[in-house]
């Protein structure tokens, strides 16, 4: 196994000039999975998701699409509606291509007192 | 571990196929002219026998979409909004006009996926796995902007398919059977980069992507 990552490595290196990727994704992708693998972890694993984006942000780095957007709707699914709005007003913020979809749901939070839906 | 595998197969696959040409193209016309900056990944339908396949391929599309350059949307935000609009099911998504998806999301396109295969099979020595998909990027007009089918076979008895990706898969995939119950993501994620990134079939660079030069 060692082996094979050492000769990715040196392949890579000596290749062309290896594309690093545009965003720090924390395991998004990871932690997403195995939240719907067993949700029993989810909380574990959306504090795990806010950890990584708050420290891409208090290092000024960019955070990927969606990632404020999932972490807002999974702290609207586990009752922390102010948290949930930070996190949408945020991605908004960054991303306006996300425009229509936040501010549907930051009008959704805002307006609406009852209880939210969960998924 | 799992993740430096992948890794170390994504360099490795990255350095094989070449680093910038594409010999074979696909039509990429109507992608250039409508030039999406937002893609909506949808559950996918699935005509595999395992019904947490759909939601398992979900959380594998963004990476690769948003590192191509494009913005796409909060696949779990996506998906809980969909259900509350009463849309539990892929067939049910992938029935309703592209139109009206992307106009509820704001999206330049949408993106289905089609679960054709997703299954592992044990004989007393081997393990075959197979994902099978079908891609289709649709734009907000209804206008079908790109499509591609992916079929990914890893077999541990049979490594050298004459397929360096499939090959190379096999690192990925062997660390990630933990016990009766394969990990199919290294496959899902590999059949993924293939498609948009590195194959014949990969599509252009979305409007956050390093200008060329």
């Amino acid at each position: 196994m060692k082996r094979i990552m050492i000769l990715a490595a040196l392949l890579a290196l000596t290749g062309c000039a290896t594309k690093s990727g545009l965003y720090e994704w924390g395991g998004y992708d990871a932690l997403l999975y195995q939240s719907y693998k067993e949700p029993a972890g989810a909380q574990k694993n959306m504090q795990t998701l806010a950890a990584h984006i708050d420290a891409l942000e208090k290092g000024g780095k960019r955070v990927a699409p969606g990632l404020h957007a999932d972490l807002g709707t999974m702290l609207l699914q586990a009752g922390d509606k102010n948290g949930a709005l930070g996190n949408f007003r945020r991605e908004r913020e960054l991303w306006p291509e996300s425009a229509v979809l936040m501010d549907a749901m930051i009008k959704n939070l805002e307006t609406q007192n009852k209880p939210e839906a969960r998924s | 571990m799992k993740r430096l595998l992948t890794l170390a197969a994504s360099l490795l696959t990255l350095v094989l196929t070449g680093c910038a040409t594409n010999v074979v193209k696909t039509d990429l016309s109507k992608f250039e002219a409508a030039k999406p900056r937002s893609i909506l990944v949808v559950p996918a339908t699935n005509k595999s026998l395992d019904v947490d396949a759909p939601t398992y391929l979900l959380t594998t599309l963004t990476v690769p979409l948003a590192e191509k350059g494009f913005y796409v949307f909060p696949v779990h935000t996506a998906k809980t909004v969909l259900e509350q609009e009463g849309l539990y099911e892929g067939e049910q998504i992938h029935n309703q006009p592209p139109e009206q998806l992307a106009k509820l999301f704001g999206a330049d396109a949408v993106l289905y996926v089609k679960i054709n295969q997703w299954d592992a099979k044990y004989v007393v020595l081997s393990t075959t796995v197979t994902v099978d998909f079908d891609y289709r990027l649709v734009g907000k007009d209804g206008t079908e902007l790109w499509k591609a089918n992916k079929r990914m076979v890893y077999s541990p008895q049979q490594q050298n398919t004459g397929h360096p990706l499939a090959n190379l898969i096999a690192a990925a995939v062997t660390a990630a059977i933990e016990r009766a119950k394969p990990n199919y993501m290294p496959l899902a994620q590999m059949a993924n980069n293939d498609v948009f990134v590195w194959g014949p079939t990969a599509i252009p660079n979305g409007p956050y992507a390093p200008k060329a030069q």
